[in-house]
């Protein structure tokens, strides 16, 4: 059955085809349509609808003038959809072949070819790869067609992820449906800080509600759920390092916290904290400062009787001593590790992420060496509001950090990030350039959109409109692994999990014991 | 122009246009039988959907290439069908024919004759348009200006009028049937040597097929006893009378060779601003009933409701849309016989005549 | 006031020499002494007071006097199952004690709603209330706290002890990452004692709503490597908790039955003829005379072979000196010229994990119990039962059985409930 004709090219140059919209062709904004060759066809899509008529606008406006003021009621346009119209500004995504090969369109479609709208048969060619993330369904305009849309996990989380978007457009929704695609697959290993505990479906559904969560999903909470870890660092697995970046030190400090790694070793933390003199070398004014300091960051102190104490109860002198260990044997494992930091400030959560992600990394980097790389599962560490370590005026200020130099180098040792942040333009572009995947939900701020349109793996130049008519949950994937920026649609979390969950067993147990 | 003047002009205006007696209707000539102004004779158009099809007519022309002594224009004849407010898809007929006409000057019998020979632009046109030498002295006084030698240009235009009236009766005897309107856009008279005996035969295919012929025209150049225009005195009328729009108020009759109709001036919507002179074929308009003359005239009127041009048949917006040939066309046209004149080697020949014409093109762009 | 005394993993009938099974006995029965000079009010053990379920019958008749001995002191002695005590079908020596009435067993449970309802044991002179559950192999005691009904629990009144033999994931040392442990949050919530065992190393650690999570550590030592922690200074012994409503005192009791002396050798940068007479030689200068010695031998010979340095050479060596056992530690001891797995761990178990789990993948099974991580800590948990040696008294076809029948019982296999 020959699919209906939504329009025809009329005029245009590459990058801007103009088409007639046929009367009720309802072209959207976003939507893909067709242009069939010799044995293939052209994707294209449009980002720009304009009226278009056969009456002068001066006209136009005299007789809605009329309309307007109750004369000629029964006046209109006769035949209104020859003389009034949409012209549709497209542009072209993808040539598909004869034999189905796919190119980067180089001549324009064929003059006053006629289009229509996409159909699934045209999508053919998005098939599911390898260690597959699912990111939802091809979406045409505001019509979601049947084609799933997945990107090779391995490759897309290697080179890293970035999702700008702003407030309330689904960016927590989209990263819980990626998350439940890939949970059972134990070639991904995917570090979550979650500054809202959205992820773990404390309230409501979440990734425990995977069948295999069980196996593959460990969740870190300071109020663990039963059955959960409680997130407790020991003060130990803490070295100078992992401050980086995170929290300034003066040159004094920083000397100062030489001084005591080199004479304290792992209890370097502790014994700053309790004041623990070594002599000159340390101004008893640098000691203050630094007690206060990670007071703040850790919340460590000591109390009246002396006892080592944290306030949020996250940093230990006596328990945790295996917590890193366990999460970066995990995330080596293929699972996924969720972190709760609602409850912690946000240097102590970057800290945290710090010390688990540089572990990771600079594991992977022996492993790089001795050659065992290979066999390892790719890592990824998901960090919202990512201009904290990745902003151009956090790492002039600060120099580099854990995740700017995943950001730049992660690549090489399979090691990624999954950046989210409202303010792409806060970014720098070395860093941009080197995130190749960006799933682009909506985002009002136009210096926004432009910021994330010139670092997109496609030809974005177009889409402003696009990006900014983007609705709750719509988005585009502009990635290096996918053909053309995709336009999709992703599901409603609760949705897909119900679709997706299976039910338990329930068996009467027998207890042993 | 100073406020002063323009007052002056004003008031002058004023003055001269009078108004409290528009006087009767004014021919000049005897033919015409005229139907004095009153307020009983504006008939109402009702507002009913029509059963009857209404086809539109229009033509159109533009030089592609002309001198002194030739003149190649080319031609445009469209048509289209609507029932009240819906087109209806022509079975048969292309909606469009274009034909080149050549018109060449030609000395002969002690005078220059200009003969305009046709040359249809697709094969299916051919027997759609007029296939005889059209041939007129340059001395015949339906194409001169004056007492000037007719321009060639205007000679040249003719051929179009007689397509008009050809493809009129094509469209009558293929498209359309018993009860059926043909509207051709202008009036049903002829100016042309010969123009008549072109459109009796279309009349007569229309008497046998009881196809009504109309024509409607968008100007008018007749006046009242008062030096009033026409057209402004019945509108000026109808306010006075406080006449119900849509109406149709029957203004004269007349049947000679070169023009046999009742002629009316019509508004066809209560929004309009513009009246318009509507003519029916005499033999029709004789032996019309009341009924069909309502008939006629609501077809007529329920086409009209177009926001754009609201009491203007929508039907000839189109035509004149589609019948027109508009300058930025003339390349088109121009540039494949330039081409082929070159091919010949005779383009250095041709170019002599050309410029030996007007040099106003020149005096263009040299203004820039 | 009351007292009790925590014990865990005594682990009688680990050690197979005369000297250090004497020792291990001697440390229990120390321990026990305590608890009577004490006047306790009772003794809980939170697993694996034996090695094994079916330990040997000398050690076990040794323990099974002194805990007479308790008893008749009016002290009752409360125990749950640990890993290596464990037996699925009550056939450990733990089940046979506990009808005899010479200890007491506080693991009893049904399944109600689903969920794990646990029974609660009271005191009778002290009316505190304790609540266990006992260790399994392999961490599978991890089910039956997930179902646990905590709410049941936590409603108790008075005052509550929970018993249990698994490592706590936030509590466990970093050289354990990779053991089976439970998150605390499994745990119930406002006990006034946590007695747990399992992990071999002493913690004591409050969490909020857990005040007091105790982990004794062994009393002896079964390992190699709690001897080598023991040499190092790690103090062994029990908890004497002194409680009213509410506790007052945690205090710990160490027992000691012996000195240790720790001696650690690199021979890196040596062939092995080199570092075999540095090591003889210094290990002559070492006093270690009557004490158990430990001697740890790493890092890679830059030539020979690693059987050049003979154990026995060092053990003849320090025995000749007055050591009254000698304990090697040679898994980090490697050579270039004859480097075979290299496998980095530091005692038996954590090697043999290590090499499981890289080799499970060459594996081609269809059954998701032995794939990865779950197949590795089968074929582990399985080796020990296929080790286990036979019994004195016992006749081959009854250790044939025996041995078939556990490991049937590992494998899921067998009449395992």
């Amino acid at each position: 059955m020959a699919l209906e004709v939504s329009g025809q090219i009329i005029a245009g140059k590459t990058g801007q085809i103009l088409a007639r919209e046929k009367a009720g062709g309802e072209i959207e904004i976003g939507d893909l349509l067709v242009a069939e060759e010799d044995g293939g066809y052209v994707i294209l899509q449009a980002y720009e609808l304009v009226y278009g008529s056969q009456v002068p606008q001066l006209v136009r406006e005299l007789l809605a003038g009329m309309k307007l003021e109750g004369m000629g009621a029964d006046l209109d346009f006769l035949e209104p959809q020859l003389r009034n119209y949409v012209i549709a500004q497209i542009k072209a995504l993808l040539r598909v072949g004869k034999n189905n090969e796919l190119k980067i369109p180089k001549t324009l479609p064929k003059f006053f070819s006629t289009i229509r709208h996409v159909a699934e048969k045209d999508l053919l060619f998005l098939t599911k790869p390898r260690s597959p993330v699912y990111l939802g369904k091809v979406r045409s305009g505001s019509k979601v067609l049947d084609v799933d849309v997945y990107v090779n996990g391995k490759d897309m989380l290697t080179h890293h992820v970035l999702i700008p978007a702003t407030t309330g457009r689904g960016k927590s929704n989209l990263v819980k449906v990626m998350l439940w695609s890939v949970l059972a697959q134990d070639c991904l290993g995917i570090l979550v800080l979650d500054p809202h505990d959205e992820y773990y479906g404390r309230h409501g559904k979440g990734l425990k509600d995977h069948s295999t969560a069980k196996q593959n999903l460990l969740y870190y909470s300071t109020n663990p759920v039963p059955g959960t870890n409680t997130l407790v660092i020991n003060l130990r697995s803490i070295l100078p390092s992992h401050f980086q970046g995170i929290v300034e030190f003066t040159d004094a400090q920083h000397d100062a916290i030489s001084l005591y790694y080199n004479r304290f070793r792992d209890q370097w933390i502790e014994n700053i904290v309790r004041g623990t003199d070594i002599g000159d070398a340390v101004a008893p004014r640098t000691l203050e400062v630094l007690k206060r300091k990670f007071d703040n960051v850790l919340g460590v102190y000591i109390d009246d009787s002396g006892d080592f104490q944290c306030r949020s109860g996250v940093f230990s002198d006596t328990a945790g001593l295996a917590t890193t260990r366990e999460i970066t044997k995990a995330l080596e494992d293929g699972k996924k590790v969720i972190i709760d930091t609602s409850r912690l400030l946000d240097e102590a959560e970057l800290l945290i992420g710090s010390i688990i992600s540089g572990g990771i990394f600079h594991r992977y980097q022996s492993y790089k060496s001795e050659g065992t790389l290979e066999e390892k599962p790719v890592v990824s560490v998901v960090i919202e509001e990512a201009p904290r370590v990745l902003g151009a005026e956090v790492l002039a200020a600060r120099g580099d950090n854990i995740y700017s130099t995943i950001a730049r180098e992660g690549r090489k040792f399979k090691v990624g990030l999954i950046a989210i942040t409202q303010l792409v333009s806060l970014i720098p572009r070395t860093i941009l350039a080197n995130m190749n995947t960006k799933i682009i939900l909506g985002n009002e701020l136009v210096a926004e959109r432009q910021a994330v349109m010139e670092s997109a793996a496609q030809d974005l130049s177009s889409d402003d409109r696009t990006i900014a008519s983007l609705d709750k949950g719509e988005a585009i994937v502009s990635s290096n692994f996918t053909r053309f920026a995709v336009p999709i649609q992703i599901p409603l979390f609760e949705k897909y999990v119900e679709e997706n969950v299976q039910p338990k067993e329930k068996n009467k147990t027998v207890f042993v014991g | 122009m100073s406020a002063e003047i323009s007052k002056r002009i004003a008031e002058f205006l004023d003055l001269k246009i009078e108004e409290d007696d528009v006087g009767q209707p004014y021919f000049g000539n005897p033919d015409y039988e005229l139907l004095p102004f009153a307020p009983a004779n504006f008939v109402p158009i009702k507002d009913v959907e029509p059963n009857i099809r209404t086809a539109f007519v229009d033509g159109g022309n533009q030089e592609i290439l002309g001198a002194p002594n030739f003149s190649a224009q080319i031609n445009r004849i469209y048509f289209n069908i609507f029932k009240g407010r819906d087109r209806i898809l022509p079975k048969f007929l292309p909606r469009r024919i274009e034909f080149y006409s050549v018109t060449m000057s030609d000395f002969r019998n002690g005078e220059i004759f200009y003969d305009t020979r046709v040359f249809p632009l697709k094969f299916e046109f051919e027997g759609l348009v007029p296939d005889q030498l059209l041939s007129f002295s340059s001395l015949d006084r339906t194409v001169t200006l004056g007492n000037q030698r007719a321009d060639i240009k205007h000679v040249a235009s003719v051929p179009r009028r007689f397509a008009e009236w050809e493809f009129a009766k094509h469209v009558i005897e293929n498209e359309l049937e018993k009860g059926d309107m043909i509207v051709h856009d202008g009036s049903l008279q002829t100016s042309f040597t010969d123009e008549h005996t072109c459109l009796t035969r279309a009349f007569e295919t229309t008497m046998e097929k009881r196809v009504i012929f109309a024509g409607i025209s968008k100007t008018s150049t007749l006046f009242t006893t008062a030096g009033l225009s026409l057209l402004g005195a019945v509108q000026k009328l109808a306010e006075d009378y406080k006449v119900k729009s849509p109406w149709c108020l029957p203004i004269a009759k007349v049947a000679n060779v070169k023009h046999n109709a009742f002629i009316y001036v019509v508004k066809l919507h209560e929004s309009a601003k513009y009246v318009f002179r509507f003519e029916i074929y005499g033999e029709q308009a004789r032996r019309m009933s009341e009924e069909d003359f309502c008939t006629v005239t609501s077809a007529l009127a329920s086409n009209s409701k177009d926001i754009s041009f609201p009491g203007y048949p929508y039907g000839l917006i189109d035509a004149d849309s589609f019948a027109r040939v508009s300058g930025d066309e003339v390349d088109k046209y121009q540039v494949p016989l330039v081409s082929e004149i070159s091919k010949l080697g005779k383009w250095k020949k041709v170019s002599r005549h050309i410029c030996s014409g007007d040099a106003h093109s020149m005096l263009d762009v040299l203004k820039g | 006031m009351f007292k009790f005394a925590h014990f865990a993993d005594c682990h009688i009938g680990a050690n197979r020499g005369p000297v250090l099974e004497k020792l291990e006995l001697a440390a229990f029965s120390k321990a026990m002494d305590v608890c009577m000079q004490e006047k306790v009010d009772f003794v809980l053990i939170a697993g694996d007071l034996f090695h094994a379920n079916l330990p040997d019958m000398y050690v076990a008749n040794e323990a099974v006097k002194k805990m007479r001995e308790v008893r008749d002191a009016g002290i009752p002695i409360y125990v749950i199952y640990g890993s290596h005590d464990y037996s699925p079908n009550g056939t450990s020596i733990i089940d046979i004690l506990d009808s005899t009435g010479l200890i007491k067993k506080i693991v009893k449970g049904e399944d109600v709603d689903g969920k794990l309802r646990l029974a609660v044991f009271t005191d009778l002179k002290t009316r505190a209330k304790l609540v266990g559950i006992s260790g399994r192999k392999a961490g599978l005691e991890r089910n039956y706290f997930e179902m646990l009904d905590r709410e049941f629990l936590e409603k108790e009144e008075g005052f509550k002890i929970f018993a249990f033999h698994s490592a706590i994931s936030e509590l466990k040392p970093e050289f354990l990452a990779q053991m089976e442990s439970i998150p605390m949050s499994l745990l119930p919530k406002g006990f006034d004692y946590y007695a747990s065992g399992h992990v071999h190393r002493r913690t004591e650690a409050g969490f909020a709503g857990y005040e007091r999570v105790v982990f004794p550590g062994v009393l002896f030592g079964g390992y190699s490597r709690d001897l080598e922690d023991s040499a190092k200074g790690e103090k062994r012994g029990f908890y004497l908790v002194s409680f009213d409503e509410k506790v007052e005192e945690v205090k710990f009791m160490e027992v000691s039955v012996c000195d240790f002396e720790y001696f650690e050798y690199d021979v890196s940068d040596k062939n092995s003829v080199q570092a075999k007479k540095d090591l003889l030689d210094k290990l002559r200068e070492i006093e270690a005379e009557n004490k158990i010695a430990v001697v740890k031998i790493k890092g890679e010979l830059s030539g020979g072979k690693t059987s050049d340095i003979s154990s026995s050479e060092i053990r003849d060596l320090l025995k000749e000196n007055g050591a009254l056992d000698v304990i090697i530690n040679r898994y980090g001891l490697i050579s270039r010229d004859y480097s075979s797995v290299r496998a980095m761990g530091e005692d038996v178990p954590a090697i043999e994990n290590r090499l499981l789990r890289e080799n499970i993948g060459a594996v081609k099974v269809s059954i998701e119990e032995l794939k990865a991580d779950k197949g590795a800590k089968l074929a582990q948990d399985l080796l020990k039962v296929l080790r286990q040696e036979q019994k004195l008294n016992e006749t081959k076809k009854d250790y044939v059985e025996r041995i078939q029948k556990h490991a049937l019982n590992t494998l899921g296999l067998g009449d395992e409930g």
